[in-house]
C-alpha cells in the first residue's frame, strides 16, 4: 500500500454493529439490546473517546473489537483489516476494564509472557519491558509478585502490558478507573504521549471530564446507539457562551445582594468565582464595583459536555445517574 | 511456528500457575506419606510387604494424581474466565484453539512432574524396605499418567461448558462412571432387566479408566507387552482427541461477557 | 471443516480401539489377590448406607474374580471366592443371585469350580435362613446336598422344605422321593410316594407316584433276588446263568416278575438281578456331580 492510501485507511471501521444479549432460562428468557446499529469510523492518529453512562455499550463494543463476542450483526475493520481475523492484533494493544493479571507472577514475568505471545524476540521483550517501567514509573515492582500490586500499580501494569508490542492503535476501557488524582494524571500523560508519536487511541470512559480534555474527537453512547460523534468544538458550538468572574472583597451578605443573573457562585475564602451570561456580564462588573469590591478576572467558559449531555438527556424525558463530574 | 511457540508459551506459564498454587505441594506430600505408610502396615499385615508398598503407592499416586487434573483441570479455564484474565490474553494474536490446547499440555507437564516424583517416592519406599524393583513398575505409572491426561481433558471440555463448581462434579461423575466402566458392562449380571444396548453404549460412551490400569498386572509381576501398551496409548490418544476438539468447538463458540 | 471429519473418525475409533484393548488385555483382566477389605462388616462401615451398592459391586469382582481365574489365571486357584461371596451375601443377605450361582462357583469340582462343595451347600443353607420364602434356593440346596454331599436323606429333607413353600411345585415331592428311593431309604421313599398316591385326584401324577411305588417294590424284590444270587454263588463258585438255575436249586418259584408285569433282567456276566429296559419301571441312573447348565 502506498503512503497515500495508508492515510486514507481508517484506523477503525465499525458498520452495522448490533448485539442483542439474551439470558434467562427455558421459560424466562430475556433479551437486552447492547447494540444497535454501530458506525462509527476513526483516522489514524486520532485520540477518540467513547462517551457513555454504565451499560450503555462500551464495553461490548470493545468486546467485540476484540473478539471476545460475537456481534449479531455489522463487521469492524482495524488497521484495514477485518476484526475476525489476526494480523491487526500485532499491532494493537487492549486494556480492558479492572484487569487482573496473574497474581502469582511478578511483573516482569508477566511482561515476559506477553511478549512471547506477541512473537518478540527475548531482546526485544527485555528492552520493552525496560523501557515500558521506565516510562509507568514500575522499575521498583518490577519482582514483585502482581498480588502486591494497588489498584494504580495494577492499572500501570496494565498498560505496560497493552504496550508491550508498541502498538499503532491502543483501545482502552476505563482507564482511569478507580485511580487517585495522580493517577489519573499519569494516564493522562501517556495518552497524550502516544498521540504525540502518532498512535491512535481509542479510549472509553464514563467520566466526562478526563475526555474533555485529551480528546480529538468524541462518541456518545447511550443505550447502544450512537447519539452524536464529532469534534469537541463542534457539539460545544451549540452552547450559550458564559463567563466565569473572580471577584474579591465582598461580604456574603453583599454578594447576596448583587444583581440576578449568576448561575452559579462559588465562594473561595475572600474570593467568589461567579458564573453569569455573557448578556449580565456588564451589569455584574458595575455592581461589583459600586460596593467597592474588585473584579479580579474575567473568563469565558464554554459551557461543560456534563450540561449539554444532561440536557440532552432531560430533553429526552429521562435522567440519568450515571454521570461523573 | 508460531502457533506452537504461543502454546508453549501458554502451557509453561499453566505450569509455573499449578507449580505455585501450593494445594499441589499438600497434594504430593500426602501422597508420598501414604507410600511411607505402606512401611507401617508392613506387620499388621499377613501379605507381601513389597505388594502392599506398591498397591499403596501406585493407588494413591493415582487418586492424588486425579483430584490434582479434576480440580486444577477444572479450574484452568473457569477461573481466566471468571477473573478475566483471559480478555487480555485473548486481544493478543493467540487464538482461542492455541490458548486451551497450551492450558492442557501445561497441565499434562505439571502432571508429568508430579508423577515422576511420586514415581521417585516409590522407588526410595522400596529400596528402604529392601527390595529393589525393576523398571516393570513403570509400566502402571504410564498407565496411570495416561488416564490422568484423559481425566485433564475432560475436565478441560466441562470448563468450557460450564461454570468451575458444576463442571468439578460432572468431571468427577464422568472419572468415577469410567472407573466402573467394566461393572456396566457386567450390569446384566445383577440386573438381568437392563436392556443390552443401554449397557453396552453407555460402556463405549465413557471412558474406561479401568485400561490403564495396570497396577494389579505389575504388582504380580505378569508382564505387559509393549503392543498391550500401544493398544492402550491408542485408545487414550483417540479419547482425548475427541474430547479435546470438542473442547475446542465449544471454547470457539463462546460469548465472554 | 477438517476438524469435523477428524472428530467423526476419532468417535468411530474409540469404542473399535477399546474392544482391541479387551482383546488383547482380556476382559477379565486379573483381579488382585489382596482383599483389603475382608468381611461385610468392614465394607459396611466404609461404605454406610450403599450396602445395596456394594454387594452389586462385590457381586460383580465375584463373577469376574470367576471368569478371570478360569481363563486366565495360570494357577487357576480360587482362594477368594468364598471370602467375595461372603461379602457379597453379607451386605445384601436377600441377594438371591448370589446365593445361587454363588454356590455353582465354589462347589463345581476343580477347575472348573472352587472345589469345595461343603462351602456352596453352607452359602445356599445361609441363603435359605435369609430368603425363607424361596423354594428355589431350597430346591437348590437339595439338589446340591444329593449330587455334591451325596446326602439323600439331608437332601430329601431340604426338598420336603421346599414343598411346604406357597407357590412351590409339586414334583419337590417327587424329587425328594426318588433321590430317597435312589439313596437307599426306600422306606421314607415309600411312604411319600403314598402319601402322594393317596392324595392326589387321577392324574398323570397319581399314576407316576404309583409308578414309583412299584418300582421301590421292584427295587426291594431285585434286592431279595440279588441276595439270593451272591448266597448260590458263594455256594456254587461261580455266577448262575440264568435265573432257571436259581428255579432248579428250589431258591424260586416262579419267573420273577416285576409289579408292572415285565421280567426281571438277569446278567450272567456279572452275577446282578435288575429292573428289564422294557419294563415302564426302569429309569436312567441319576446323574452325579457333573456341570449342568440350567440354574
Amino acid at each position: 500500500m502506498d503512503v497515500a492510501s495508508t492515510l486514507l485507511v481508517p484506523a477503525l471501521s465499525i458498520r452495522g454493529l448490533t448485539k442483542t444479549y439474551r439470558y434467562g432460562h427455558f421459560f424466562s428468557r430475556r433479551s437486552r439490546q447492547a447494540l444497535h446499529d454501530l458506525n462509527l469510523e476513526l483516522p489514524a492518529g486520532e485520540v477518540f473517546g467513547y462517551l457513555g453512562p454504565n451499560g450503555s455499550g462500551k464495553t461490548t463494543t470493545l468486546k467485540i473489537l476484540m473478539g471476545l463476542v460475537c456481534p449479531d450483526q455489522g463487521e469492524a475493520r482495524i488497521l484495514g483489516l477485518p476484526s475476525t481475523e489476526f494480523g491487526w492484533r500485532r499491532k494493537v494493544g487492549f486494556l480492558p476494564e479492572n484487569p487482573y493479571l496473574y497474581d502469582y507472577l511478578t511483573l516482569a514475568e508477566y511482561l515476559d509472557y506477553v511478549g512471547l505471545l506477541f512473537g518478540l524476540s527475548s531482546a526485544l521483550r527485555r528492552e520493552r519491558a525496560q523501557h515500558l517501567l521506565r516510562e509507568l514509573d514500575l522499575v521498583r515492582s518490577a519482582h514483585l509478585p502482581l498480588r502486591r500490586f494497588s489498584k494504580g500499580m495494577t492499572q500501570r501494569a496494565g498498560l505496560a502490558q497493552a504496550l508491550m508490542n508498541d502498538p499503532e492503535m491502543v483501545f482502552l476501557d476505563e482507564p482511569m478507573s478507580g485511580l487517585d488524582p495522580l493517577g489519573r494524571r499519569r494516564v493522562r500523560d501517556l495518552i497524550l504521549g502516544l498521540k504525540a508519536k502518532g498512535k491512535t487511541v481509542f479510549f472509553s470512559t464514563h467520566i466526562l471530564g478526563d475526555a474533555e480534555s485529551l480528546c480529538d474527537r468524541v462518541g456518545i453512547l447511550r443505550s447502544g446507539q450512537l447519539l452524536a460523534v464529532g469534534r469537541l468544538d463542534e457539539i460545544l458550538r451549540m452552547d450559550i457562551p458564559r463567563y466565569e468572574v473572580l471577584v474579591s472583597g465582598l461580604e456574603t451578605t453583599q454578594l447576596d445582594a448583587l444583581p440576578c443573573g449568576i448561575d452559579n457562585r462559588r465562594d473561595i475564602g475572600e474570593r467568589a468565582r461567579l458564573q453569569v451570561r455573557e448578556g449580565g456580564l456588564g451589569a455584574l462588573v458595575t455592581a461589583v464595583e459600586r460596593v467597592g469590591g474588585r473584579v479580579l478576572s474575567v473568563q469565558p467558559v464554554s459551557e461543560s459536555l456534563e450540561d449539554y449531555f444532561l440536557r440532552q438527556l432531560t430533553a429526552a424525558g429521562e435522567e440519568d445517574p450515571e454521570w461523573a463530574e | 511456528m508460531g502457533g506452537m511457540r504461543r502454546i508453549a508459551a501458554v502451557a509453561a506459564n499453566t505450569f509455573r500457575e499449578t507449580v505455585r498454587e501450593r494445594v499441589l505441594y499438600n497434594l504430593v506430600l500426602f501422597a508420598i506419606l501414604m507410600t511411607l505408610s505402606g512401611l507401617l502396615l508392613n506387620p499388621l499385615s499377613l501379605r507381601q510387604d513389597e505388594k502392599i508398598v506398591k498397591d499403596i503407592g501406585l493407588a494413591s499416586m493415582e487418586l492424588f494424581g486425579t483430584m490434582i487434573a479434576v480440580f486444577i483441570g477444572v479450574g484452568l479455564v473457569s477461573k481466566e474466565i471468571e477473573r478475566r484474565s483471559l480478555h487480555l490474553l485473548l486481544a493478543k494474536p493467540l487464538s482461542r484453539d492455541e490458548f486451551l490446547l497450551g492450558k492442557f499440555a501445561g497441565l499434562g507437564l505439571t502432571l508429568s512432574a508430579n508423577v515422576a516424583a511420586m514415581t521417585a517416592g516409590l522407588y526410595a519406599t522400596l529400596w528402604m524396605i529392601g527390595r529393589h524393583s525393576g523398571p516393570g513398575l513403570l509400566a502402571a505409572v504410564y498407565g496411570i499418567l495416561l488416564g490422568l491426561m484423559l481425566a485433564v481433558s475432560i475436565a478441560l471440555l466441562f470448563s468450557t461448558l460450564t461454570s468451575s463448581a458444576l463442571a468439578a462434579v460432572c468431571t468427577v461423575c464422568v472419572v468415577i462412571g469410567g472407573r466402573f466402566a467394566d461393572v456396566i458392562r457386567n450390569m446384566r449380571e445383577v440386573a438381568p432387566g437392563a436392556p443390552g444396548w443401554l449397557t453396552t453404549g453407555l460402556y463405549y460412551a465413557l471412558p474406561n479408566f479401568h485400561t490403564f490400569d495396570l497396577k494389579d498386572r505389575v504388582v504380580h509381576g505378569d508382564p505387559v507387552g509393549f503392543h498391550q501398551l500401544g493398544w492402550i496409548t491408542l485408545y487414550g490418544a483417540c479419547y482425548m482427541g475427541v474430547v479435546l476438539l470438542a473442547a475446542l468447538a465449544s471454547f470457539r463458540r463462546r460469548d465472554f461477557q | 471443516m477438517w476438524r469435523k471429519v477428524l472428530f467423526l473418525a476419532l468417535v468411530a475409533a474409540v469404542p473399535i480401539l477399546l474392544r482391541k484393548v479387551d482383546q488383547n488385555l482380556g476382559e477379565f483382566r486379573a483381579q488382585e489377590e489382596a482383599l483389603y477389605l475382608t468381611s461385610g462388616q468392614q465394607v459396611r462401615r466404609f461404605f454406610p448406607g450403599f450396602e445395596g451398592l456394594m454387594a452389586d459391586v462385590y457381586w460383580i469382582r465375584s463373577i469376574q474374580y470367576f471368569g478371570g481365574r478360569r481363563v486366565f489365571a495360570a494357577g487357576k486357584r480360587f482362594d477368594l471366592l468364598e471370602p467375595l461371596i461372603n461379602i457379597t451375601t453379607e451386605l445384601d443377605p436377600k441377594f438371591e443371585i448370589a446365593y445361587r450361582y454363588g454356590a455353582v462357583f465354589l462347589s463345581e469340582p476343580f477347575p472348573m469350580g472352587s472345589g469345595r462343595p461343603e462351602a456352596g451347600v453352607a452359602l445356599l443353607e445361609r441363603g435359605v435362613r435369609e430368603l425363607p420364602r424361596s423354594w428355589y434356593l431350597q430346591q437348590n440346596l437339595g439338589f446340591f446336598i444329593y449330587f455334591f454331599l451325596k446326602d439323600p436323606p439331608r437332601a430329601a429333607k431340604a426338598l420336603l422344605e421346599a414343598r411346604k413353600q406357597p407357590g412351590s411345585p409339586i414334583w419337590l415331592e417327587n424329587m425328594a422321593a426318588t433321590f430317597l428311593g435312589e439313596g437307599g431309604e426306600r422306606a421314607i421313599a415309600r411312604q411319600i410316594w403314598r402319601q402322594m398316591h393317596d392324595t392326589l385326584e387321577d392324574g398323570i401324577f397319581k399314576k407316576n407316584a404309583l409308578n414309583n411305588i412299584q418300582r421301590l417294590d421292584a427295587l426291594d424284590a431285585v434286592d431279595d433276588l440279588n441276595r439270593v444270587v451272591q448266597a448260590l454263588t458263594s455256594r456254587t463258585g461261580r455266577h448262575p446263568r440264568s435265573l432257571e438255575e436259581l428255579r432248579a436249586a428250589g431258591l424260586l418259584r416262579a419267573t420273577p416278575v416285576d409289579p408292572a408285569g415285565v421280567p426281571l433282567h438277569y446278567d450272567p456276566a456279572l452275577g446282578v438281578v435288575e429292573i428289564s429296559r422294557d419294563s415302564p419301571l426302569w429309569r436312567q441312573p441319576l446323574p452325579t456331580a457333573r456341570r449342568y447348565e440350567s440354574f
